[in-house]
């Protein structure tokens, strides 16, 4: 009886699912944004290891230029830290580069041969540069990916060109996979990488900034490992107690931790937000259930007169606000799909399907249509037979 | 068994309260009996308070004092749900003068609900149902919906629904109320059907001529019962 009474109008039927048909799509799309939220985070991290440190120059002595860090601290850490299994440093600065046709100004490190291991990079095409192209001081570049989109056309092969830098010519001997977000300030993909010996003031300029960066023996010690560098450091860049630290010490795990807790932070916000939606779109099934069992006060006298007991009413009832607010979650849950499903394709923000989703919808829709259907139905089984066959 | 009694009021007061509190009585000390078989109409004056007794009577109202034997059984103060329900649906059949059916359901599936309600399967409620309108001639009407009906035959499916449960009591409120004379005669005629099959009747009028289908006549006037054995008079 109760989807006969649902189908008898189907306007206000549609009309009142519209609240929990918006509220559950929005539950779905918003899930969907969280978890794609939080995927991307692990995509975008996937590069790094959890037992990777990096040491860069304190910011108010990166801006001055007079920061004391150096790129042999990398040694002496290597050398004195316990828990340091490698350490290798950088020089970062930039300047313009052009391959024949094109030219960019560039962000260019300076390496040892050691870096690429510790920086967990790996080598697209080509060949890592080597303990002799350090010594050498050869002039060889390995491009980043993003530099190599740049420089060179589609389909070019970029190994074995020729590239100018600030007007010296080096060969390209090797092209960095793509690496993603990775932390620190510049991403490698837009990055070129030469020998740091043959990085000079002359190439990079007086605005270079040194990077060391560490890999601890194992992740369980990595913060005895910060403690012990940030000591080896101070003692080395004789620092008094008291006097801040002239570097920056930054660990992968914790960044990587802080960036997942926002993403579930932002997930918990939304779902927040469509269930007040889902709230709200309840108050208006209530409504109609209200509406609905005054219209039919006659039809419930008729009922009670025949033999129908309060239950027999308060079930019907209920009934039909959850079927309603069913029905709507089912539509709403579709209309979810489809939202996520346009979002991907404009792929502004990466969104993913869960399965979450929908359930945590269908659970609400059920939910929202028994508490919010309720008190009307239990108020329809409380009538007295005779007033309500009296009414017209 | 013709002289067990089915219905017995004995004091019964029947009071609306207002919203203030204020009290109106209706019904003012009724006592009456009504034996297993017997049709009986009451009768009375607008107001009198014929229908709140009929409605007494039928479990859809309880009463504000006094005591209700049905078939010997003191239900006087039954007040929960459970039971009333019970009593509409399994000891009472009610006719309405207004037919009172879903406008939405058919013939069929509003004779059937009082089964619904006492749970039975679909195949029994849709056969006795067809069995009902075979034996009051509306049996082609069946998937139809009241708007699609007569007066007549509305009433018709009403006593069918009225009969579903098999109940032993028939209650009707001006039955013939809404029908033209002939239609009104069909309905009469299958009260004295009833009659015959041992069914006992208890009908509302103000119609003599459908007073004269009962055996008797109790007459009300104020709350009261005035006559037990109301004499028609041929001036009506």
């Amino acid at each position: 009886m109760a989807f006969e009474s649902l189908l008898g109008n189907k306007t206000r039927t549609l009309l009142s699912m519209l609240g929990i048909i918006i509220g559950v799509s929005t539950v779905i799309a918003v899930v969907g944004i969280g978890k794609g939220a939080e995927q991307s985070v692990n995509e975008q991290f996937q590069g790094l290891s959890a037992n990777s440190l990096m040491i860069m120059s304190n910011r108010s002595r990166e801006s001055t230029g007079s920061s004391n860090l150096k790129a042999s601290d990398a040694a002496v850490i290597k050398e004195k830290a316990v828990h340091i299994s490698e350490a290798t440093a950088a020089v970062r600065g930039s300047a313009t580069v052009a391959s024949g046709k094109t030219s960019a100004s560039a962000s260019i490190l300076g390496i040892d041969a050691s870096y690429f291991k510790v920086a967990n990079y790996v080598l697209g095409k080509g060949e890592p540069l080597s303990e002799d192209n350090i010594v050498n001081k050869d002039k060889v570049v390995i491009l980043g990916n993003n530099a190599v989109e740049t420089l060179y056309e589609e389909g070019e092969e970029p190994v074995g060109q020729t590239i100018t830098i600030k007007g010296k010519s080096y060969e390209v001997v090797g092209v960095l996979a793509e690496v993603g977000q990775s932390f620190g300030p510049m991403s490698p993909d837009d990055s070129i990488f030469i020998p740091y010996t043959t990085a000079g003031a002359s190439i990079l300029g007086n605005d270079s900034m040194v990077m060391i960066s560490l890999t601890v023996d194992d992740v369980a010690n990595v913060e005895l490992a910060t403690e012990e560098v940030t000591e080896i450091l101070r003692e080395e860049h004789k620092l008094k107690s008291g006097q801040e630290d002239d570097f920056r010490l930054m660990d992968a795990g914790s960044m990587v931790g802080a960036a997942q807790e926002s993403a579930e932070l932002m997930t918990t916000l939304l779902t927040a937000v469509a269930a007040i939606v889902l709230l709200v779109s309840g108050i208006g099934i209530m409504n109609v259930m209200f509406v609905t069992v005054a219209e039919r006060t006659k039809e419930i006298g008729i009922s009670k007169a025949i033999g129908a007991k309060q239950f027999d009413i308060l079930s019907q009832f209920l009934l039909e606000s959850v079927a309603l607010s069913t029905i709507g979650g089912l539509f709403g849950i579709g209309a979810g799909q489809i939202a996520l499903y346009i979002i991907n394709k404009t792929e502004l923000i990466l969104v993913t399907n869960t399965t979450t989703g929908p359930l945590i919808g269908f659970c609400f829709s059920v939910a929202v249509g028994i508490f919010f259907g309720f008190y009307p139905a239990f108020k329809a089984s409380r009538l007295d037979p005779v007033d309500a066959l009296r009414s017209e | 068994m013709k002289n067990k009694s089915a219905i017995k009021l004995e004091n019964v007061h029947k009071s609306y309260y207002l919203s203030n509190g204020e009290e109106i009585p209706v019904l003012k000390g009724i006592d009456l009996e009504i034996k297993v078989g017997e049709f009986v109409a009451l009768m009375g004056e607008s107001g009198g308070g014929k229908t709140t007794l009929l409605n007494i009577i039928g479990g859809l109202h309880p009463l504000t004092s006094g005591s209700y034997f049905l078939e010997g059984e003191n239900i006087g103060n039954v007040k929960d749900d459970f039971t009333l329900a019970y009593i509409r649906n399994k000891k009472m059949g009610f006719i309405f003068q207004q037919f009172n059916l879903f406008s939405r359901l058919s013939a069929l599936k509003n004779i059937s609900l009082p089964a619904l309600y006492a749970g039975a399967s679909r195949e029994e409620r849709e056969a006795k149902a067809m069995e009902l309108m075979r034996s009051v001639g509306i049996e082609e009407r069946a998937g139809h919906k009241p708007t699609e009906l007569s007066g007549g035959q509305q009433q018709r499916v009403s006593i069918c629904r009225a009969l579903m449960n098999e109940p032993d009591i028939i209650l009707a409120d001006e039955p013939t109320g809404a029908l033209d004379s002939k239609s009104g005669l069909e309905i009469m005629k299958i009260f004295t059907d009833l009659k015959k099959k041992g069914k006992t009747i208890i009908m509302v009028t103000h119609t003599a001529e459908v007073a004269r289908y009962a055996d008797r006549v109790i007459y009300l006037r104020d709350g009261k019962v005035t006559d037990h054995n109301y004499k028609l008079t041929s001036n009506y």
